[in-house]
Parts: structure tokens; sequence; C-alpha cells
């Protein structure tokens, strides 16, 4: 299945220049123009509300009281960061925060391609069920499980723990990520797969050849939604992890949006830890983004 | 590709459990119980819950030290968020191994957890403690049938805030009775300024005019408590509630307590956008002027600024207005009793009594009060006048589910908008009634 | 689709038939691990009366049904279930919208609007719910809010202290637009991968047979992408019915009153702040059934396509 070259040959060639100016080449670069102007403003609308957040975490508390909105943080410093470090707890949290979600993140994509690879590829008896199972899962609202998942823990011993809390993420995100690779999968049409193994590759190996690169995209979308929420979640760790040594980045950044009988809440000081919550996050997608891309590329182009 | 891509996913999965080994602090004491503790052991630790940041850290220290010296054990203080912390309460406190075996508790939640048997009887050292000399409606609060299960732990109360400088301009000086303070604020209000900034579903701050009044949110009549919204006393408390917020105030009507002192301070035009305010005590910190040295930090002014306490309905005395504050109490299912007795013990003593005195905090042992008054004389002896008439919300049992139903934010918030205050109030005395017991 | 290769040998098709249970085996074990004890319990305690008395050791009776009428006999809770399902689907179907209209924008676009683009979205889905909510909040305060500051400037005198959280019309207004920003970046970016999924060579031979971009738009991507956009849709349904952090958030800064209320949130109210285990319960199993009977349609048409 090899790819020709992009450009089809034309048998007769014009004495025209290399690059075709017929009208229906301009057409697609006035398109691309337009998408590309309204990508922009979409991009800058998104982005705004970040941008706040950053130029706020800049100003202090005072400033961002008054009435009229400071567009620009100007006279800014990183006051705000450095009160906001120096009240230690960061670095531990944002240990545990990395721990949990990675294990748990790990061990839900692994088992929910297997998972997905089942339900898209074979059929067998109890499949219906069980994707209609962990769909059923999905739907019911989480708010009152606390005091079941604590019980559970309780139980195993799981309490303060990160495989605890990790066990119960990666729970929560599975259901969700098989349904995502399950579509990813069923779009990779199994003759890929065929027409590889009659060219002499084994099943194995065709589908690592054709089918995992194709799939890299999926992966990745399903594991940075996947680290998302479990990097976000909150009443699950303020249950689970209750002692003050052992909290994640959403407990510590709840400990400043607390009024209390001597201060109020410094909105600066919060701006400021949210950013540091962000910034492992925005490191993660920067480097899933790079694979993203370049999977595409590899993926559609190679055999 | 595919091989870095296996290659990454590896060595996340490898670091990953490494992590996890050595992540977290797994030495949980309800997993493996090595050594079952005993009272009063030489390497034993206590573990103690305070709320927000109310208690200073010089407090913690103090008692962290004076702890270890007189049990040779260790204090583990651990700061929770308000917010959540019912959620946690609700699932630690019956776990004896997870469990605080003290803890700081909001006032308003008292009488709920005390009603199922949280917390341990403290009757028999509740003499010893301060006895009568503690504030008796925290007091109240922790009460089940006659037997302590927490105890009063610091106060504040709500003051009222005015602006001198427009209060003179007016030509208005301060009320001596609740009528006169309704027509006082009612006469300051414009379109722009707020004579008394009181949002619709404030009831925190509304009740004081029921309290005036005579009024009660529920009563307990033999066994039961029953909701007393109808009751003629309350519905003049609302009534009066009612004009206020129309009247006197520009406030929004689905606004209830938060950052009051935003609206005394000037705005950006220089102007203030309220007269007058109520709030707690410790909102001297966030209101002032802006200081010469540092135009982001606020300092009070005494010709500026005042505050009383908000007068009763009769000449010379105080409206009770809602006290708020927190409770302390030891947990039942805590496997160390008798230690935690020791630190209440400290806690109560005259030397920590004094420290959250001198620190803004009103102290639970009314004996304390002076050294209260005297560090800020400007606002806190309006404060311990309040505080000494001032009244919690009824201690039922269910009174933390009424809470939790923002029930009160619902109705008081509909009598704000000008509902039938008698119909409103039958129609919530029925809600009320399913949740109070 | 073409018939697997079939396995002359008895042993190789055992090992065929057994192969999907043993792929299945660990994400079932960890379900019933993590998810199972809990959901039962949900379920058991839906008809016990379970409330602060039974956390601290008094017995949980069995009742029956009798949480269940007390949710179905209360009047305000079919108003709160109506917002929501209201919400999610006005939600649902919007981010849908601009995400595909996204997925297309990134395929057309230039290579470093496209980077552009994608960077920014993730920040924005990058950003901790509890900081996005607090930008929100200020940007639509009544007094400091940029949105009433911009609105004032281009002439809209109405909107000067528009307080947008006084009225639930508004207040959920606001609330929909935080949930579709928050959402879209999700959408757009699993259609683009799904988009990219689609072989060059596909593409170009439909522009050798002369299909301008709309047709390719209507013939070729959107039927390529339907098995995304449908797994999409249904889960941004589901988990805008369950929405419950942004709302609670909003409350918060505005109003806690009933009329504020989605599902989420009055769930939450039982429980932690009732106190009420028992109902909690039972309204989370009510709200399950609810999105079962909504959505029983459109996943039997997606198990169908699935089986064919």
């Amino acid at each position: 299945m090899t790819l020709t070259n992009a450009r089809p040959a034309r048998p007769t060639a014009p004495p025209a220049p290399p690059r075709e100016r017929s009208p229906r080449r301009r057409r697609p670069d006035r398109g691309r123009l337009l998408a590309s102007v309204v990508g922009l403003v979409v991009a800058v609308l998104w982005v705004f509300p970040v941008y706040w957040m950053w130029s706020s975490a800049l100003l202090p508390n005072r400033r961002l009281q008054s009435f009229t909105p400071n567009f620009l943080p100007t006279g800014g410093s990183l006051e705000n960061f450095r009160a906001v470090l120096a009240g230690g707890g960061f670095l531990s949290a944002l240990g545990m925060s990395l721990s949990i979600t990675l294990l748990a993140v790990t061990a839900c994509l692994l088992f929910a391609f297997l998972a997905a690879l089942a339900i898209s590829r074979y059929r067998f008896r109890g499949r219906t069920s069980f994707v209609v199972a962990v769909l059923l899962v999905q739907m019911l609202p989480a708010e009152g499980l606390f005091i079941a998942q604590y019980k559970l823990m309780q139980g195993v011993g799981g309490l303060e723990s990160v495989w605890g809390v990790s066990l119960l993420y990666a729970a929560l995100v599975v259901p969700f990520t098989v349904w995502m690779l399950r579509g990813f999968v069923a779009g990779i049409p199994a003759e890929l797969e065929e027409a590889a193994m009659v060219d002499g590759l084994s099943r194995t190996r065709a589908f690592f050849r054709i089918t995992f690169p194709l799939l890299a995209p999926g992966l990745v979308a399903s594991g940075v939604y996947a680290f998302l929420q479990c990097w976000n979640e909150f009443t699950i760790a303020l249950v689970i992890l209750q002692r003050e040594e052992n909290k994640t980045l959403p407990l510590w950044l709840r400990s400043f949006v607390q009024a209390s009988a001597t201060r109020e809440i410094d909105w600066g000081q919060v701006m400021a830890a949210s950013s540091l919550v962000a910034v492992p996050v925005i490191i993660f997608f920067l480097l899933v983004q790079g694979r993203m891309t370049s999977g595409l590329v590899s993926g559609a182009v190679k055999g | 590709m595919k091989r870095t891509t296996i290659g990454t996913v590896a060595a996340l999965a490898a670091g990953a459990l490494v992590l996890a080994g050595c992540g977290g602090d797994s030495d949980a004491p309800s997993a493996d119980a090595d050594g079952s503790p005993t009272d009063g052991g030489q390497s034993q630790s206590l573990t103690l819950w305070l709320m927000g940041g109310d208690t200073p850290d010089e407090l913690r220290d103090y008692l962290r030290d004076t702890f270890a010296e007189e049990t040779g054990a260790e204090l583990v203080i651990e700061e929770q968020d308000w917010a959540d912390a019912v959620t946690k309460l609700t699932t630690a406190l019956p776990d004896a191994g997870a469990t605080p075996d003290v803890t700081e508790i909001g006032n308003t939640w008292a009488s709920t957890f005390t009603g199922v048997g949280a917390f341990s009887d403290l009757s028999d050292i509740y003499d010893e403690l301060g006895g009568e000399d503690l504030l008796q409606s925290f007091v109240a609060a922790g009460d089940v049938d006659g037997a302590h299960h927490a105890l009063p732990y610091y106060f504040g109360s709500r003051l009222i805030w005015y602006r001198k400088d427009v209060w003179q301009e007016a030509g208005l000086e301060v009320p001596t009775t609740l009528a006169e303070f309704n027509d006082t604020v009612t006469q300051l209000r414009t379109d722009d300024r707020s004579g008394f900034y009181l949002g619709g579903e404030d009831w925190r701050n509304g009740i004081s005019w029921i309290f005036a009044n005579g009024g009660e949110l529920a009563v307990k009549e033999g066994d039961t408590w029953v909701s007393s919204l109808s009751d003629p006393a309350t519905q003049e408390g609302l009534a009066q509630f009612q004009q206020l917020f129309t009247d006197a105030s520009n406030a929004p009507a689905t606004e209830s307590d938060s950052t009051p002192w935003v609206n005394i301070n000037n705005n950006d035009d220089g102007v203030p956008e309220a007269a007058t305010i109520i709030a707690p005590g410790w909102a001297y910190w966030s209101i002032g002027l802006p200081s010469e040295e540092d135009p982001d930090v606020l300092e009070w002014d005494d010709e500026t600024f005042g505050v009383f306490a908000l007068p009763g309905t009769e000449e010379g005395t105080v409206a009770p207005v809602f006290a708020g504050g927190s409770n302390i109490a030891i947990s039942a299912a805590s496997e160390k009793q008798e230690l935690a007795r020791d630190l209440l013990r400290i806690i109560f003593s005259e030397e920590y009594q004094t420290m959250l005195a001198e620190n803004g905090l009103g102290p639970a042992n009314t004996q304390y009060l002076d050294a209260f008054v005297a560090l800020n004389p400007t606002v806190n002896e309006a404060a311990a006048e309040a505080a000494l008439g001032s009244k919690l919300t009824p201690a039922a049992p269910g009174w933390a589910a009424v809470e939790g139903a923002t029930l009160l934010e619902e109705f008081f918030g509909k009598v704000a908008e000008g509902g039938d205050i008698a119909q409103l109030a039958a129609e919530y005395d029925e809600q009320l009634d399913a949740l109070l017991n | 689709m073409t018939a697997v290769p079939s396995a002359p040998t008895r042993r190789r098709s055992w090992r065929r038939r057994t192969v999907p249970y043993w792929l299945l085996v660990p994400a079932v074990v960890l379900l019933l691990a993590g998810t199972g004890y809990p959901v039962v319990w949900q379920v058991v305690t839906s008809f016990r009366e379970y409330g602060m008395a039974q956390q601290f050791g008094q017995p949980a009776p069995f009742v029956g049904l009798a949480n269940y009428l007390a949710i179905v006999q209360d009047a305000g809770l079919w108003g709160v279930v109506v917002r929501s399902v209201t919400f999610a689907v006005v939600a649902a179907f919007v981010t849908l919208a601009v995400g595909i209209g996204l997925a297309l924008v990134m395929r057309a676009a230039w290579t470093w609007v496209r980077l552009v683009l994608q960077v920014s979205l993730l920040l924005a889905w990058a950003m901790p719910v509890v900081a996005a909510m607090t930008v929100w909040i200020w940007l639509f305060d009544r007094r400091r809010g940029v949105v009433n500051w911009l609105l004032e400037r281009l002439g809209l005198e109405q909107f000067h202290r528009f307080d947008w959280l006084a009225q639930p019309a508004t207040f959920f207004a606001v609330a929909a637009v935080v949930v579709v920003w928050m959402s879209v970046p999700f959408v757009a970016l699993s259609v683009y991968a799904g988009l990219s999924q689609i072989s060059l060579e596909v593409i170009e031979a439909s522009e050798l047979d002369g299909a301008d971009g709309a047709q390719r738009l209507r013939y070729i991507f959107l039927p390529m992408i339907r098995p995304v956009v449908a797994i999409v849709l249904l889960l941004q349904l589901v988990w805008d019915l369950r929405v419950f952090t942004q709302v609670k958030l909003l409350q918060d800064a505005g109003s806690q009153s009933g009329r504020f209320d989605l599902v989420g949130t009055a769930i939450h109210k039982l429980g932690t702040g009732v106190g009420d285990f028992g109902m909690a319960a039972a309204m989370s199993v009510f709200v399950l059934l609810l999105t079962v009977v909504l959505s029983a349609y459109y996943v039997r048409v997606l198990l169908k396509e699935d089986a064919s």
C-alpha cells in the first residue's frame, strides 16, 4: 500500500512555473487565510482567561479589588509567587500529585487500550454487556460516593496512600478511556493489518507497525484527558488523604481560598498558586503535543 | 516513532512505580496498629484539627511547646479548610484509626455532631475549664440533654461600622435604639450609596433584627424542635429586615455576607458605596484609607470610620447579634481521652485565653475579656458588649442540615424581594420542621 | 469489513476465543476493585435511611422506596431536572459545533496558526477548575468585571453594574459559557485527531475528482469522523448532565438558593449539606436512570452500528 507522490504528474507540461497557478489552486489559499484568521481570533479568546490568571498573579491583592479592570500587569512583581512558595507544601503536593497521576494514567491507558482492542477487534459473548456496563458507570453522579470510597479504602488499608488514590482514579477514568479508544480503534480498518499480513508480517508486528502509530493521536488525547482528570480531582483526595503532609495540589490550592479572622483571601496569591498548579500540566502537554503531530505525519505517510 | 512512544510509556510506568513506592506517608494509623496506643505514653502524639487560619502561629507554637512540656507527648496540629471540614469530619470522626483527637468545630455545626454522639462528654472537667464563666451561648450549642460535649473556643461578633464623615455631613448621630438605627440608615441612602449595605440572602446579619425583637428561628417544645418563623416577634423582625433591604440598601437580593468592607472603603471615584455596614470584628483589618507609605495598604482612620454595637429596642441595650466563632471538642472515637483532656486544660488556661484575646479573638472565658478590649479599644469594647449579648442559631440536632439545604438563604432572599412574610414563613416553617430533629 | 482469517486447528481457535477475555481482565478487575464497592454501596444505601447518625454507628434501617418517593414528590426537584437536561443539551451541542468547527479550522489553517490555536486550547484546558472559575467570576463580576465594562463601552448602558448571577436565566448562561469554554479543547483536539486519521490519498483522490471544499467536507470529512463525533457527543451529554464544580462555585459567588441548582449541586446539598446520604444516593440513582432513559435510543443506535 504505497502512497503516490502528493502532486499528480501531468503528462504534458505546459511552459508554466513549477507551482500550478490554476484558478482552483487560488481558492484553497483564500480558504486557508480565512481559516487562519478565524483560528487566531479564537485562540486569543480562548486563552484570555489564562492570561488573566497569569496577569493577576503578578498584581497585589488591593489592585485586584479595584472596580476598573487591570488589563496589563503594570507595576507587577513576583511577590505573590514568592509568598506562595514560601509557605511550603508546594513541592510535597507536587510530588504526591505527580506520582498518583502518573501511576493512575499509565495503568488506565494500558488497561483501557487492551479492553478497547478486545471490544473493537473481536466478537465474543458478553461484549455488549461490558460496553453497556462501562457506559453506565460513567452516568452515575459522583457527589455522594465519597463515603463509600472512604469505607473501601479503610477496609483495604489504602487510606493515606498513593496506590489507594491511584486505584480510585484509574477506575474513575478507565470507562471514558475505553470508550474513546474504542472509537479510534474502530476508525482504523482491519484491512490495513490484513494487507500487511499478506505482505508477510505476523499479526502482532503488523499491528505495531501499522495500526499503533495511527492510534497514537487517540492515545494521546485520552491520556491527556485522563491526566487532567487525575491532576485536578478534589473530593477523593480530600477524603482519602486527610493528613496535611499527604495533600495533592488541588488540596494545597484550596487552602489559599480561605478567609480567616486575621486575614482575608489574597486573590493574587490564589492566582499565583493556580499558575503553579497548571505549569506541570502545560509541560506535559507540550511534551506530548510534539508526539501527537509527529505521530500524525509518520502514521499517515508511511506504508 | 513507535519505539520512542513505547519507550516513553515504559519509562513513565517505571517512574510512576518508583514514585509510588516512596511517595506518600503510608504509615497510616488505620492500616497497621504497630503497638496499640496506651494513655500517657512517652512517644505518644495527639492530633488537633484547627479550622482555617484563625488561630495564629504564635498560639499554635505555644500549644505545641506547652503540651510537650506538660505531658511529654507530641502535639500535631492540622489546619482544615472551613468549606471542606464537614466532609472530612464526617468520614474521619467515626474511624478510630483516622480521627483527630481534639477538633475545633464551627458553632453552627456543633449541635449536629454532638447530637449524633461524635464527641465525648466533657461534663466532668467543665468546672475545671471555666464552668459558668464560659460564654454560655456557645456552651448551649454543645449541650445534649444538659451534658456538655463541645465547649467554646473563641468568638467574634458582628458590629456596625460607619463612615463618620458621611454621617456627620448628613447631621446624624450614633443611634441609641434599634428603631432610630433603622431610620437613620434609611435617610442616608442615595442612588449611588447604600445607607446600610445588607444583602437579600444575608440571614446571618438579618437575624439580629429578629433576635432584637425577641423572636427566634426555632424553639424547643418539650422534646421536639419546632420552627418559629411565624411567631409574631419573628415576623416583626423580618418586616424590619424587609424594610431595611428595600429602603436602605442597594445590595442585590441574592447576596449573602462575604466582603462587606469593600463597600465602606472608598471606591475608585473616592467615595464609599455604603455609609454603614455590619461585619465581624476582624473587618477592622480590611477597612481604612490608603496609607501614605503604600497606597495598596489600608489604614484605619478614626476621623473617617467609626464602630458601635447594634443597639437594642430599648435605649441602653444591645441587640443580640449572631455570634461567629468556634467550639472545641474531643472525638468520642479517639483512643487518647486523657491526653486530649490535658490539651483542653492548656487551652482553657489563663495564659492561653489571654493570648487569644491579645490576638483579637474573643476568649471563651469571659473573665479574660479585658485583655481583649485593651487590645483595640476602638473596636473591642463594642465587640465585647455585642458578644455578651450575642445569640447563636438554635442548638437543634438538625440545624446543620437546615444550613446545608440553604433554606434560610432562600427564605430571606424571597422576603427581601418583597414577598408576603406570613405566607413565606408558613412555607418555610414546614421545610425547617422536616429537618430540625 | 472482511472476515478474519480462519483458524484451521482447534488449538488455535480456542486461543482465539479466549484472547478477548484475557484482554479484558485488567480493566474489569480494576473497575470491580475501584468502582464496584462504591457503586453497590450507593445503590443499597438508596433503599435505606442513612444520615449522620448512621455514619456514627446507628443501624441503617431498610426503608424500601421511601427515599425515591420523597424525591419524586418534591416539586422543586422536577424543576432542577428540567433545567439540568436543558442545560446539558444546549451546552453539549454548542460545544460540539464549536469543537468540530475548530478542528476543521485547525486542518485548514497555516501550520503556525494551527500550533498557536492548539497551544491556546491546551492552556485553557490545563487551567485548574478553581482558578478558571475564579477568573470567570471576576470577568462577570457586576462591579469589577471585564464583560460589563466592555458592554458599557459598546454603548449597552443597561449592563452597568449588571448582576449576571442574580437571575437563573443569566446565571445559567454564564455557566454554559464557562462549561463550553472548558469542554471545547477536548472536543476540538479529539475531532482533529480523528480527522488526521483520514489518509491523505483519499483526500487527494477526491481533489483530483474535482470535489471542492464544501463537498469534501460533507462527503469525506464528516462521515469519517462520525464515530469519534458520536462518542464525544454522548460523553459531553453525560458529563454536562453531571456538572457540579462550576455551578457550585458560581453559587458561592451568587446565590445558593434552590432555583440555581442543577442535579449535581442538588445531590451535593442532600449529601454533604443536609447529611441525608440515603436521599443523596437515591437521587444519584435517579439521575443515572434518567440519563439512561434519555440516551437509550442514542446508545442503541451506537451499539447497532458497532455490531454491523
